[in-house]
């Protein structure tokens, strides 16, 4: 065994708290190692490089990269290898950074846990043997969930490319929140003409799209490539069948009612700011108005953390309006920060200040409504000194709350919710648009609040992905699969019996099991469940696990001794 | 009296790739700290954990071991942390007659709850060290 063991810097990331230089020595001596380094940047350039030349040079049967985590530029090092002539099942990973350097401090532990974890790799890797990525043919078809912009745009995309589409809408109507839009920032048009119709009539003459409105997802099953999805539609249960799928089902407004100190719903005169577009030819000459932002929004105490990015221009543009219609009129707007993010955004705050809007950086208490006012109590941020003002009207600018079938769809999909119960994606800065199922995606404020553009932008983004994993007919997965050695199985059918995926067929004949590749999704159960141990999972045998928890545990003194 | 060095304890725990793994690959990003005594071993699913596996950490000298997937009825392979659920009922049955009961934990993490995951390592391995050290 010729193994090459690489130790990446990341600058000052690793380095900081590891002792990279004792860790890349430590390994030298181990006589299946015939090149251990470390590097500032293994995933550089030059980096690649290296590792490449040393793969050519000494003639390395393994690679061990040890850096950030495994599934950051897995594809990277994987085609690294595979450009040298190497099986890319013959690399390994071991994170050195979101396990060890970034969890803990003290350099000593550290640079100790460090080497622990590569000897579980080095000892892991010496088991791996070259695998065939498993080629799978694939469906050109997409399943859109959900027909607000991110997920029209999406379809569009997709049609235009010719992909068979099948967009799903709950509502009877598409076009989602937008389409009930007076007057969309920074555009200040109206949302159901000039975007949704557009995009759902050019829907409508493509011969590709089928559109379900009324529908929703019942069930859903299959593998990339092939999943099954039950609609319920008007005209009764329909099964289609999609290659990869992308969630789009939004998000829910925030509603002020779970804050009843504001008293929402229970006086007319305390209003949303969507309501307050339909209203506001219909205040009073020169009254006195209230806005009060992040309602529902960054907020611990309804479980909203979060900033919901679409509704400080939502509340300037209120406070505006007033001012344009009535100079007069005392506009008072409360504001945590001012966060005015869309284009244009700051330079129309200061157009709204100007006008003699007066902002005042505060926490609102409460809002008690009488037969003069509303009294509104609050918290002057700035000043410290609590407050008690009367005004006529209060326009709440509330937030995005996660999507009201959230958790339907994520135990439907098996993807997962982060804490606010968005779909989360596979890693938030590198694969935004991924779930950590594969041929699953996200789009639009399912995943967060987002704004229209940047909607509809993620919308075209997963397409042009998912576009990119089915457009060849074929695709290669994984070869994670389990096998059975009929020499040791017993017959005994307990693997059967466990499997879900129902990948296990009993040959009656032989009286042993086999594996039926295609289907094996690649869990390890049958592997953990068999008593002769006869099954292994190809990447995650059995062997390979035992060394790795042998070397977590072993040469304390080892190390103590450097 | 001579001050005795402290004991930290060793724990493996084996982290499914689709949550728990996640997690505490998150639990990096934020910067969150937990003890470098705790090192993972990523299965693609907890359902592969065989039992063999913690009663090897344990016998090579663990001093504690940990089974962590996603929460019951969000299993990527649907029913796999269900299998786990009772495999590890099973094995703590065993470890309880060998008085070693505290060895062994199962948890839930989803691969959003870098908190949790970081709060569980934690806690147990201030439990275990308590023990280690008591006496
Ligand atoms: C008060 C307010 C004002 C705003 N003003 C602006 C603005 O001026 N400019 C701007 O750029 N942005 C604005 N936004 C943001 C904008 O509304 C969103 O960016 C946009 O609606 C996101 O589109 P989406 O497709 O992600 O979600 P949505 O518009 O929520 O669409 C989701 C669709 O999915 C459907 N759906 C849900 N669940 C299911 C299911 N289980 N099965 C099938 N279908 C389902 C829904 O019925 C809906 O049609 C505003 C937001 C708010 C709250
Ligand atoms: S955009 Fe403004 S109002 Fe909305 S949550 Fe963020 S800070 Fe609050
Ligand atoms: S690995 Fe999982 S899916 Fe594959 S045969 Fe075994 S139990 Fe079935
Ligand atoms: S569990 Fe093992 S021994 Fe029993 S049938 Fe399956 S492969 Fe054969």
């Amino acid at each position: 065994m010729r193994t090459g063991i690489f130790i990446c810097h990341c600058g000052h990331n690793i380095k900081h708290t590891v002792d990279v230089k004792k860790v890349s020595r430590f390994f030298k001596d181990f006589p299946t190692v015939v090149v251990s380094e470390d590097y500032p940047f293994v995933c550089s350039e030059p980096g690649q490089d290296m590792i490449e030349e040393a793969i050519k040079k000494h003639g390395l049967d393994r690679v061990l990269i040890a850096s950030c985590t495994p599934s950051l530029h897995g594809e990277l090092f994987k085609d690294l290898l595979k450009k040298s002539n190497l099986n890319p099942f013959l690399l390994r990973r071991v994170g050195i950074r979101e396990h060890c350097s970034w969890v803990g401090d003290d350099p000593g532990p550290n640079t100790e846990k460090a080497i622990k974890l590569i000897k579980a790799g080095l000892y892991a890797s010496a088991h791996y043997v070259p695998l065939e990525e498993k080629k799978v043919d694939v469906v050109k078809s997409a399943l859109i969930i959900g027909g607000g912009v991110s997920g029209l745009s999406a379809a569009l995309f997709l049609s235009r490319m010719g992909m068979k589409v099948y967009l799903v809408e709950k509502a009877d109507h598409l076009g989602g929140h937008v389409g009930a839009l007076k007057n969309i920032w920074p555009a200040r048009e109206d949302g159901k003409s000039a975007v949704i119709d557009p995009m759902v009539s050019e829907l409508g003459i493509m011969e590709n799209v089928e559109i379900f409105t009324s529908t929703t997802l019942s069930a859903f099953e299959g593998f990339f490539g092939n999943y099954q999805a039950t609609l319920n539609t008007p005209g009764g249960v329909k099964t289609v069948v999609a290659g990869g799928v992308i969630v789009a089902v939004g998000f829910s407004p925030f509603d002020p009612r779970l804050k009843p100190e504001l008293n929402y719903g229970r006086d007319d005169r305390i209003m949303t700011t969507l309501e307050f577009e339909e209203r506001k030819e219909g205040l009073s000459k020169d009254p006195r108005v209230a806005i009060l932002h992040c309602v529902g929004s960054r907020d611990e105490q309804v479980n909203k953390p979060y900033c919901s990015r679409v509704c400080c221009i939502n509340a300037l543009r209120a406070a505006n309006a007033i001012k344009v219609r009535h100079p007069d009129a005392y506009v008072e707007s409360f504001y945590m920060d001012m966060r005015a993010h869309p284009k244009g955004g700051e330079e129309f705050f200061e157009e709204t200040q100007e006008l003699g809007v007066l902002f005042t950086r505060s926490n609102i208490g409460e809002i008690i409504p009488s037969s003069g006012g509303l009294l509104l109590r609050g918290e002057d941020t700035l000043l410290g000194e609590t407050f008690e003002r009367e005004f006529d009207y209060a326009v709440l600018s509330t937030g995005m709350s996660s999507p009201e079938d959230s958790k339907l769809i994520s135990s439907l999909l098996k993807v997962t919710l982060d804490k606010d119960k968005f779909f989360l994606e596979a890693h938030i800065k590198l694969r935004p648009f991924d779930t950590a199922v594969k041929g699953i995606f996200i789009a639009g404020t399912c995943s967060g609040p987002k704004d229209m553009e940047e909607s509809i932008n993620h919308g075209r983004a997963s397409a042009l992905k998912l576009f990119g994993f089915l457009n060849l007919g074929y695709a290669f997965v994984d070869p994670f699969i389990s096998w059975v050695d009929p020499k040791r199985c017993s017959g005994c059918r307990m693997c059967e019996q466990a499997c879900v995926a129902k990948a296990i067929k009993y040959d009656e004949q032989k009286r042993i099991a086999h594996v039926e590749e295609a289907a094996c999704m690649g869990c390890g159960l049958c592997n953990a469940t068999c008593p002769s141990s006869s099954i292994s999972l190809k990447g995650h045998m059995d062997s390979a696990i035992d060394d790795e928890i042998g070397a977590m545990i072993e040469g304390q003194s080892l190390v103590a001794s450097l | 009296m001579t001050e005795e060095k402290e004991k930290n304890p060793e724990i493996v725990g084996f982290a499914c790739s689709f949550c728990t793994f996640k997690a505490s690959e998150m639990a990096g990003s934020l910067r969150m700290k937990y003890p470098d005594g705790i090192k993972l071993i990523q299965v693609p699913c907890s359902s592969r954990v065989d039992p063999a596996f913690v009663i090897k950490a344990i016998l090579d000298g663990a001093d504690g071991a940990f089974v962590a997937g996603c929460h019951p009825g969000d299993c990527h392979f649907i029913k796999g942390n269900y299998f786990t659920r009772r495999k590890i009922a099973a094995l703590k049955e065993m470890f309880d007659a060998f008085s070693m009961k505290d060895k062994l934990r199962l948890f839930w993490v989803s691969a959003a709850e870098a908190r949790r995951f970081v709060e569980k390592v934690t806690a147990m391995y201030g439990d275990i060290k308590e023990k280690k050290n008591a006496g």
